[in-house]
C-alpha cells in the first residue's frame, strides 16, 4: 500500500474560556463561564505516499501542531477520517506509535540524565527492535554522522544542535514508516542546520521513510521538500509541488540595477517605461519585478541600457519564502 | 521609595491567582476538611485526658491556636525557596537581577498579591468559622491590633528565613532537600504543629531563644490573651522586632556575599 | 509486534531504574542533602508525636505503643508511593508547559512510561525508619512473631500502599482539568499525615468520608486492626485488600482518561 497517510475532511474544534481583563474581570471569571468554540483545523484532506518528504507550512497558530497531534493519535478529530498506515491513530495509539517517530524541536524526548547510548538501549527494548536491526541502524548512523562523541554524553550536557541531532536519530531508531519533525532546525546555527538537513535527507533515501516536516525555515523546505502543504487559520491553502508553486505566481524574477545620478528620479523614469512591473528603490538599488511571461529580463535590461548608464546589476530568483509570504498575505487566487 | 511599582506587582499577583479558579475552590474545601480533622483529633485527645486544661491551654485555646497556625501557614507560605531554586536552575535569575529593583524586594512583592487573596479566601473565613465554632472564644479587643502588628513582623521574619535558605540554592542543586529541611524545622520549632506550651522544659527554653517561635507562637499567643499585660505583649513584640532586624540583615548580607559566587548554567 | 506482558514491562522498568540510579549517583551532593532532609522529616514527625503523647498518655483508648504501631505502619505503606510514583508531582508542570505530549508517542502504556521515569530513592530512608518504629512497637506491645502474622502484615501493608498510590494518582490527574492541581496534591499529601490516627476519633459523617470518599482510613487504621485488635476486626478490614485493588484500578483509569482527554496547550 503506497498511501501511507490518508486524511479526509478532518476538523478539530476546541472549547476555550473567554477571559475578562483586569482585576474586576478576574473576579467575574471566578463565578461565570463564557466559552467560545475555536476551529483549529477546518476540513483538511490530503494523502501522502510512502517515502515522500512533505513540508507542512503555516504561520504560528495556523493549526499545524493540531494536525500533527491528530496524525500521531494524541488528539481525536472532531469530525473526518484519518488513516495512518491503515490504522486509525487515536483508536490504537500504541500500535500507531510503533510505526511513527516524532521530534519536537525544543522538547527532547530522550532521558535527560542518561548518556545517549543508554537512551537508545531503552528505546530498543520499548520498540522491541531486534539485535540485528539495531546493529544495522547503528552502523548506518555511524556512516552518516560522527556519533561516537555523542553516545556517552548525557543529554542534559549537549548543545541544542547535538540534542536535536540525537532526537532525530532516536526517532528513526525503530525504522518507523513515518517521522514527524516539528521545527527541527529552530535556533540552530547555519552549519548545524545543514548537517541536520543532510542527515534527514540521507535517512529518507536510505530507509524510504515518509517525513512530515513542519518549519518556518524556507531553507529546510528548499533543501528537503518537493511537495509543500500550506495551511492558514485551520484551512488548507495549497498542496502541490514547490516548482508548481513558483509557476503558480507567474515566472517572476527581480532585476536590480545601480545607476549614476539621482535614484528616485531614475526609478520614476523606469516606472513610466514599464508600467506593468513593480518598481522600487532603496539607497543603492532600483528593483524591477519582471514577469517573464510578459517580457524577458534580458530585453528589459537592454531597453534600460539605452537610456541609463548602468554601473552594476543583480538578478534575483523569487524565493520560496517570498511566495509563501505572498500566500499568507494574499491567499491563492 | 516609589510604592506604585511594588503595588503593580501585587495587583498582577492577585489577577494571576484568581485565574486558577478551581484551584481556589479546592483550596477552600481543603482547608475546611483539614480544620475538621484538627477539631476531631484534639477533641478526642482532650476527652481522653480527663482534664479540661493541659499546660495552661483549654481545648478551645488549643483548637484556635492550631487552626489559626495552619491558616497563618497558608497565608505566609510563599514557596520562596522553590522560586529562587527554580530561577537559578533555569537561569531566569539573570533576567530578574536586571530588573530595576532589588531581587529580594522583587520576589517579595511579586508574591504579595497572594497575601491579599489568601487573606480573603483562607484566613478570614477560617477566622470567622473558628469564632463561630468556639462561640466567640477569640478575644476581641486591643489584642487584635497587637496581633496584626505581630503578624506583619512574622511575615518579615518568615520571608527572611526563606530567602536566607533560598540563597543556599546558589551553592547546591538540591532544592527539594533544602526546602524540606527548612519547612520541617520551621513548622516544628515555631509551634505550628504542636503548641510550644506542650513542649518539655529544656526543649521549650531552647526554642524560646530561636527565631522560629516568633513566626507562629508569638502572634497566636498575643491573639489568645484578651486581657494582656502590657509588659508581656511588649516583650513578645520586642523579641519579634529584634528577630526582624537580625534576620533581615543576615539574609541581605548572605545574599550579597553569595551573589559573587553566582554561576548560572548557560543555555 | 510481540505481545507486551508483565515481563516486557518489568524488564524495561529495571533497565530505566538502573540507569536512573546511576545518574542520581552523579549528583552526590543532592543525594546526600535530600536524604538528610528525608531523615529530618521523619525525626520531626516522631518528635511531634512524642511531645503529644508526653501530655496525653492515650487517645480514645489507644495506647502510646499502639499509636506508634499505626505511625510505623503508615510510614511503611507510604514508601511505594514515594519511591515509584513521585513523578506525579511533576505532572502538572508537564501538562501546563505542554511537555507532557512527549510521553504520548511511545508504543507502551502511557501511565507506566510516565511513572517509570522517576525512582525516588529517598523513600528508602523512610522505609527503614518505618520498619524500625513498627518493630519497636511490635515488641513493646508484646505481639507474637508468627509466619501468619507476618504474612498478614505484608498483605495489609501492600493494601495500604495501593490506597495511598490511588489517592495520589487521582489527585495528580486532576491537573488534566484544573490548571493548578498543586493544591489538590498538596491536600492529599497533608491528609496522609492524619492516616496514622484511629478513625474512631471522628464523628459518623467523617468516618464515612474517610472510609469511602477520601479513603485514608485504609492506609493504617483498618489494616492495623487485623494485627492490633484481632477480636474486633470489622468487615472493612478484611475487604481492604479488595478495596485497595479497586481504588488503584479506578485511579489508573481516571489518570488515563485525563491523559487521553488532554489536548496539549498547542505549540
Amino acid at each position: 500500500m503506497s498511501q501511507i497517510i490518508q486524511i479526509k475532511n478532518i476538523t478539530k474544534e476546541f472549547k476555550v474560556l473567554n477571559r475578562r481583563e483586569g482585576l474586576k474581570g478576574s473576579l467575574k471569571d471566578l463565578f461565570s463561564r463564557d466559552y467560545k468554540i475555536v476551529r483549529a483545523v477546518d476540513n483538511i484532506s490530503m494523502n501522502v505516499e510512502q517515502g515522500e518528504i512533505v513540508g507542512y507550512l503555516g504561520s504560528n497558530g495556523a493549526g499545524k501542531s493540531t494536525t500533527i497531534k491528530m496524525m500521531t493519535g494524541v488528539l481525536e478529530p472532531t469530525s473526518g477520517e484519518i488513516l495512518i498506515d491503515g490504522n486509525i491513530p487515536y483508536k490504537n495509539r500504541a500500535k500507531n506509535a510503533q510505526e511513527i517517530g516524532v521530534v519536537f524541536g525544543q522538547r527532547s524526548q530522550l532521558w535527560w540524565a542518561l548518556p545517549l547510548i543508554e537512551s537508545f538501549k531503552i528505546l530498543k527494548d520499548i520498540y522491541q527492535i531486534s539485535d540485528s536491526d539495531y546493529d544495522s541502524i547503528m552502523s548506518l548512523y555511524q556512516s552518516l554522522v560522527d556519533i561516537e562523541p555523542l553516545l556517552h554524553k548525557p543529554v542534559r550536557q549537549m548543545s541544542l544542535g547535538q540534542r536535536t541531532l540525537s532526537d532525530i536519530l532516536a526517532a528513526f531508531l525503530h525504522n518507523p514508516k513515518i517521522v514527524f519533525l516539528d521545527e527541527p532546525t529552530i535556533g540552530l546555527d547555519v552549519s548545524m542546520k545543514s548537517k541536520i538537513r543532510t542527515l534527514i535527507h540521507a535517512l529518507n533515501k536510505e530507509k524510504n521513510t515518509t517525513v512530515i516536516l513542519t518549519t518556518h525555515d524556507m531553507g529546510d523546505v528548499d533543501a528537503l521538500c518537493r511537495r509543500i502543504v500550506i495551511i492558514d487559520k485551520g484551512k488548507m491553502l495549497y498542496d502541490n509541488d514547490i516548482a508548481h508553486l513558483k509557476g503558480f505566481f507567474g515566472s517572476y524574477r527581480t532585476l536590480k540595477i545601480r545607476t549614476d545620478g539621482d535614484i528616485s528620479e531614475h526609478s520614476e523614469q523606469i516606472r513610466k517605461k514599464f508600467p506593468e512591473f513593480k518598481v522600487s528603490a532603496d539607497e543603492e538599488w532600483i528593483s524591477v519585478l519582471v514577469d517573464e511571461e510578459k517580457e524577458k529580463v534580458i530585453d528589459v535590461l537592454s531597453t534600460l541600457q539605452k537610456t541609463h548608464k548602468i554601473r552594476d546589476m543583480q538578478l534575483e530568483e523569487i524565493s520560496t519564502e517570498d511566495v509563501v509570504k505572498k500566500i499568507y498575505e494574499e491567499g491563492v487566487s | 521609595m516609589n510604592l506604585k511599582k511594588y503595588l503593580t506587582l501585587t495587583r498582577a499577583g492577585i489577577i494571576e491567582s484568581l485565574q486558577f479558579r478551581l484551584g481556589t475552590l479546592v483550596m477552600i474545601i481543603g482547608n475546611v476538611l483539614y480544620l475538621t480533622v484538627i477539631y476531631f483529633l484534639w477533641d478526642s485527645i482532650y476527652k481522653s485526658s480527663g482534664t479540661d486544661i493541659v499546660n495552661g491551654m483549654t481545648f478551645t485555646d488549643t483548637l484556635i491556636y492550631l487552626v489559626l497556625a495552619t491558616a497563618l501557614f497558608n497565608f505566609m507560605e510563599m514557596y520562596t525557596v522553590w522560586e529562587i531554586g527554580r530561577n537559578i536552575q533555569s537561569g531566569k535569575i539573570v533576567l530578574d537581577l536586571l530588573k530595576p529593583m532589588e531581587y529580594r524586594s522583587y520576589l517579595f512583592w511579586s508574591y504579595s498579591g497572594s497575601f491579599v487573596t489568601q487573606f480573603f479566601f483562607t484566613f478570614l473565613p477560617t477566622f470567622i468559622i473558628v469564632g463561630l465554632v468556639t462561640h466567640g472564644a477569640i478575644p476581641m479587643g486591643i489584642n487584635l491590633l497587637f496581633f496584626v502588628i505581630s503578624v506583619i513582623m512574622a511575615i518579615i521574619i518568615n520571608y527572611s528565613i526563606d530567602f536566607l535558605v533560598g540563597t543556599i540554592c546558589l551553592y547546591t542543586e538540591s532544592i527539594w532537600g533544602i526546602n524540606i529541611m527548612k519547612q520541617v524545622i520551621v513548622l516544628l520549632l515555631s509551634g505550628a504543629t504542636v503548641p510550644i506550651a506542650f513542649f518539655p522544659e529544656p526543649f521549650k527554653t531552647i526554642v524560646n531563644y530561636l527565631p522560629f517561635q516568633s513566626i507562629y507562637n508569638a502572634p497566636l499567643t498575643i491573639l489568645l490573651n484578651g486581657n494582656p499585660e502590657m509588659q508581656d505583649v511588649l516583650t513578645i513584640l520586642g523579641t519579634q522586632l529584634i528577630w526582624c532586624v537580625v534576620m533581615t540583615v543576615l539574609s541581605k548580607l548572605f545574599w550579597k556575599a553569595s551573589l559573587r559566587q553566582i554561576t548560572v548554567n548557560g543555555g | 509486534m510481540k505481545s507486551k506482558g508483565f515481563r516486557f514491562y518489568f524488564r524495561i522498568y529495571c533497565k530505566i531504574l538502573a540507569q536512573d540510579l546511576k545518574s542520581k549517583m552523579s549528583y552526590r551532593a543532592d543525594f546526600i542533602i535530600s536524604t538528610i532532609g528525608m531523615i529530618f522529616t521523619n525525626i520531626a514527625g516522631f518528635v511531634s508525636f512524642w511531645i503529644l503523647f508526653r501530655n496525653f498518655p492515650s487517645i480514645n483508648g489507644w495506647t502510646y505503643y499502639e499509636m506508634l504501631f499505626l505511625y510505623g505502619f503508615s510510614l511503611i505503606s507510604l514508601t511505594p508511593v514515594q519511591c515509584f510514583f513521585d513523578n506525579n508531582w511533576s505532572l502538572r508542570i508537564y501538562v501546563y508547559s505542554g511537555d507532557f505530549i512527549k510521553y504520548c508517542f511511545r508504543p507502551i502504556n502511557l501511565f507506566f512510561y510516565y511513572q517509570s521515569e522517576v525512582f525516588d530513592i529517598k523513600g528508602l530512608g523512610q522505609l527503614a525508619f518505618g520498619i524500625g518504629t513498627l518493630i519497636y512497637a511490635w515488641v513493646k506491645i508484646g505481639l507474637a512473631f508468627t509466619p501468619l502474622m507476618i504474612l498478614k502484615m505484608i498483605v495489609f501493608l501492600l493494601t495500604a500502599s495501593l490506597i495511598m498510590i490511588s489517592m495520589q494518582n487521582a489527585a495528580a490527574a486532576t491537573c488534566f482539568w484544573i490548571q493548578n492541581s498543586f493544591y489538590v496534591l498538596d491536600l492529599v499529601f497533608r491528609f496522609k499525615d492524619y492516616a496514622k490516627y484511629p478513625i474512631t476519633i471522628f464523628n459518623r459523617l467523617f468516618r464515612f468520608v474517610f472510609t469511602f470518599v477520601m479513603p485514608i482510613a485504609f492506609i493504617a487504621y483498618y489494616p492495623s486492626l487485623v494485627i492490633l485488635r484481632p477480636d474486633e476486626i470489622p468487615i472493612l478490614s478484611w475487604i481492604s485488600p479488595l478495596v485497595g485493588c479497586l481504588f488503584f484500578f479506578l485511579s489508573y483509569k481516571f489518570w488515563m482518561y485525563g491523559a487521553m482527554k488532554y489536548s496539549g496547550t498547542g505549540s
